[in-house]
């Protein structure tokens, strides 16, 4: 097999999305004038994997640009950098000339070069290797790196193409604060401003060369994580290579967590296969995800690229990313007494890596959600002295509450529904006493101080209903009562109502809520005067503090969201035949996920894959069929328009009550323009022959839409169910 | 004199097509070689038995009037039999049922007079 093998990249099963992106600059690349391009992303997420990419598209699939790829890293000297570029330029002309890939990845010394060039007849390439000897000898390090940087110049003067430069990490050429450094930096936005070679260049920060402005015309391009659908798909995929089990749901959680970073996304899935945990529940993710950012890979990556030099810069950050509005210099400089030169070197440094964006004097957080996290672990940590086993059981807590509001906002699930079914599926379980015990819960796990370890057993339900009829005209939360009785014995004393308000707000439950579920509870009690009443609050946000004090008080039992959320999957692992008949109450959504290889008649798998879900949701043949045949369209499209031929299509089937939706994404390329419904056919003229996909998806089904999505589109196809009638779909 | 091969029958002057179960672009293809081949000797009136064919895509369509409009300029006929409801939906949905003549079997296909059999009424 011939050796291709350019500059490293990661396996083609490894690389998800960015096709859009690559195939773009790639075009932009081939055009007369090329156009400057800025590539701007936070850390990792993929900027040079995707311009080596691009190296290799232009290296093996045109000859109208000779593209140079240049990674920047740090240099001890300005000469140091003039020869390892002047050395990069020209071997990779020579390879591609040549077309031998062994040049651009093998190290090559500047004596070998020139022996190279003059024996390819190219003297004047070869004179440029003797000025940067001359230069260095002279110490004259302008002379080499003037000349270092006209070489892209002076290649496209020499073989009448010109060359496309692929710069990559340009901010590590302005990021040190010597001198001499500065200069190069100078030196290197002259010459990419007046110079005839175009570019690609790759920033994590959008003021990649700060002090030196590029004076030319340039697109900004922005590279955002991966899209929540193919980042899950990237995470499954991960999973099934390293043996990892996991539920979607939460790999979908995970991936919108980590903000669909590839490396943050890789590190997760590699920290489950070392550590033999799957990735099935909120609790195993969150645990691995701190464990992970705090001792793992994602920490020591964090760790290394951010510095976090002075205790005055961390706590500036710290601030910066707990502040939901800009903070000024004046109320930094206050907060932490810092003299104003001082906070200017702070912000700076901050600025440059991307931390924050500064403002009209404002400075406004910019670092996303895992680097807060990261920020909050060492502030907690090196600022206030807490151990990192404290912080990382704060961390997860907060990491299950809103991975429970995730999973619950996506099920559609209002928290008063999932009370009701908490409650009936009572069945005479134990259930851990803290999990009713808001304030000693967040004791345990705030302040990690123990909590009671002791265990009530639930009755076994009979009935839940809401209080309305009881109470009308009631002002309040809602509230539930739920019928049972104790010990498996059903005679007046073991009657059992358990009485549950819920607060389904973004606020926690205050004193005013207790004391209105109070005086309710006083008045509802009545109609149940032969029982034992249980007082039961529910909040999704928790409880204030004075709340948490009164209804201790009051022996009222008390949970937040993450309580039930535990109290829930508990009742549920007791008993599997609750679990079933929950389930098919509380969770109508079912998903399952399909990636298509590129290959011929893939989209028949999917057809398969659709028919196995239509039957089982009671769809019958004829919808079906018309399922199957508008999915088939949706492949081909999202095939068709994936241009790369190792490209996959990923599926994820939404099963619902009452609807079948199928999303149909390509991995970051655009799909067909949905064509308006064709004009009325002239009579006797027979149909047009080409572009009848999506008027087919769209007769076939009963909804189809085109979603935009980072990098891209999906198609997304609805049909509804409508079931005991023989044909399912919007006109029954 | 009937001959049956294993994807068309002919029967007299009338050909049966027995196209796969998924008719895409190489099938649309394979289907249009062999309906050209036939035209050429002579054949005019052409059935098409979807029987077997679960799934057309909507290139295997683009093929399929392709087809029809080059059997019309020979003069010829074609009629489809044994369509699925999804079949007929996307035959419905590009306009060519009011163009072919479509038939519950073959048989009934076979059987109609030269004369009717490339028209439609609305």
């Amino acid at each position: 097999m011939k050796d291709r093998m350019l500059f490293n990249t990661c396996p083609d099963g490894e690389f998800f999305g960015r096709v859009y992106e690559i195939d773009y600059i790639c075009r932009r690349a081939a055009e007369k004038p090329a156009p400057a391009i800025f590539l701007f992303g936070g850390r990792w997420t993929g900027k040079t994997e995707l311009l080596r990419r691009v190296f290799h598209g232009l290296f093996w699939g045109q000859a109208r640009v000779v593209p140079i790829y240049y990674q920047f890293k740090g240099y001890g000297s300005a000469e140091e950098f003039a020869e390892d570029y002047l050395k990069e330029v020209l071997k990779q002309y020579l390879a591609f000339r040549l077309r031998d890939a062994r040049l651009v990845r093998n190290e090559v010394s500047l004596d070998k070069l020139d022996r190279l060039l003059v024996d390819n007849d190219l003297y004047d390439l070869a004179d440029l290797a003797a000025i940067h000897r001359e230069a260095r000898r002279a110490s004259d390090s302008t002379a080499a790196l003037r000349n270092a940087l006209s070489s892209p110049a002076m290649v496209s003067a020499r073989s009448g193409i010109p060359v496309y430069l692929i710069l990559d990490d340009i901010d590590h050429a302005a990021c040190s604060d010597g001198q001499r450094e500065a200069a190069l930096s100078r030196e290197l936005i002259d010459s990419l401003s007046l110079g005839p070679a175009s570019f690609v260049a790759s920033a994590s920060t959008k003021r990649p060369l700060d002090g030196a402005a590029f004076s030319g015309s340039a697109e900004a391009m922005e590279l955002p994580g991966l899209d929540e659908e193919v980042a899950t798909s990237m995470m499954m995929d991960l999973g099934r290579q390293y043996g990892v089990e996991f539920d979607t749901e939460i790999l979908r959680l995970a991936a919108t967590r980590l903000e669909g970073n590839p490396m943050y996304l890789k590190s997760l899935v590699w920290a489950a296969a070392k550590s033999g945990v799957s990735l099935s529940t909120l609790k195993e993710f969150g645990d691995l995800y701190t464990q992970d950012l705090f001792e793992g890979n994602m920490g020591i990556a964090l760790r290394s690229a951010l510095g976090l030099r002075g205790i005055n810069s961390l706590r500036v950050l710290h601030a910066c990313s707990t502040s939901k509005r800009p903070l000024s210099d004046e109320d930094l400089s206050e907060r932490f007494r810092l003299e104003p030169s001082e906070l200017e070197n702070i912000i700076e440094g901050l600025s440059e890596a991307g931390l924050v964006e500064v403002n009209l004097g404002s400075l406004l957080w910019a670092g996303g959600s895992v680097v807060k996290d990261f920020i909050c672990f060492v502030y907690e940590t090196r600022v206030k002295g807490r151990s990192a086993e404290e912080v990382r059981t704060y961390l997860a807590r907060e990491i299950l509450k809103e991975g429970f509001g995730f999973r619950g906002a996506r099920a559609g699930l209002k928290l008063k529904d999932e009370v009701a079914e908490v409650m009936r599926s009572f069945n005479n379980q134990k259930v851990l006493k803290l999990l009713f015990r808001n304030q000693a819960f967040s004791a345990r796990f705030k302040k990690g101080k123990g909590g009671d370890e002791g265990e009530l057993t639930v009755p076994q339900s009979v009935g839940c209903f809401s209080s309305e009829r009881l109470e009308a005209g009631e002002a309040g939360p809602p509230i539930l009562v739920a019928h049972g009785f104790q010990n498996g014995r059903y005679d007046s004393g073991n009657e059992v109502v358990w009485i549950a308000s819920v607060k389904d707000a973004l606020s926690p439950v205050n004193i005013g809520d207790v004391e209105n579920f109070l005086r309710r509870t006083q008045i509802l009690r009545e109609n149940f005067r032969a029982a034992k009443v249980v007082r039961w609050m529910v909040g999704r946000e928790g409880f204030t503090a004075e709340a948490q004090k009164r209804i201790e008080a009051e022996g009222v039992f008390s949970s937040d969201s993450v309580q039930l959320k535990i109290i829930k999957e508990g009742l549920a692992d007791k008993d599997s035949a609750t679990r079933l008949k929950s389930s098919d109450k509380i969770a109508p959504v079912k998903e399952f996920e399909v990636v298509l290889p590129s290959s011929s008649k893939a989209e028949l798998v999917a057809a398969k894959a659709v028919e196995e879900i239509g039957t089982e949701m009671g769809f019958d043949d004829a919808a079906i069929g018309q399922i199957k045949a508008a999915l088939v369209e949706a492949c081909i499209n999202a095939f068709e328009h994936s241009r790369l031929k190792i490209a996959k299509v990923f599926l994820r089937f939404v099963a619902s009550a009452d609807r079948l939706t199928i999303h149909v994404q390509n991995g970051g390329v655009d799909f067909d323009s949905p064509s308006e419904p064709s004009d009325p056919i002239e009579a006797g003229a027979m149909p047009r022959k080409r572009g009848w996909g999506f008027e087919l998806m769209r007769g076939l089904m009963d909804e189809v839409r085109v979603e935009r999505v980072r990098g891209g589109a999906k198609i997304v196809l609805v049909k509804y169910l409508v079931k005991g009638d023989s044909s399912n779909g919007k006109e029954v | 004199m009937v001959k049956r091969y294993r994807n068309f029958k002919e029967i007299g002057d009338t050909v049966v097509l027995y196209p796969d179960n998924y008719i895409n672009d190489i099938e649309g293809e394979k289907l249009e070689e062999l309906c050209a081949s036939y035209l050429e000797r002579g054949f005019k009136k052409i059935v098409i038995d979807f029987s077997e064919t679960d799934l057309i895509n909507s290139i295997g369509v683009s093929v399929l009037i392709g087809m029809i409009e080059k059997v019309r300029e020979k003069n010829g006929a074609v009629l489809f039999s044994g369509l699925k409801r999804v079949n007929y939906d996307i035959f419905s949905i590009v306009g060519l049922t009011k163009h072919i003549r479509i038939y519950e079997t073959e048989e009934e296909a076979i059987g109609v007079g030269p004369d009717t059999a490339g028209h439609v009424t609305a």
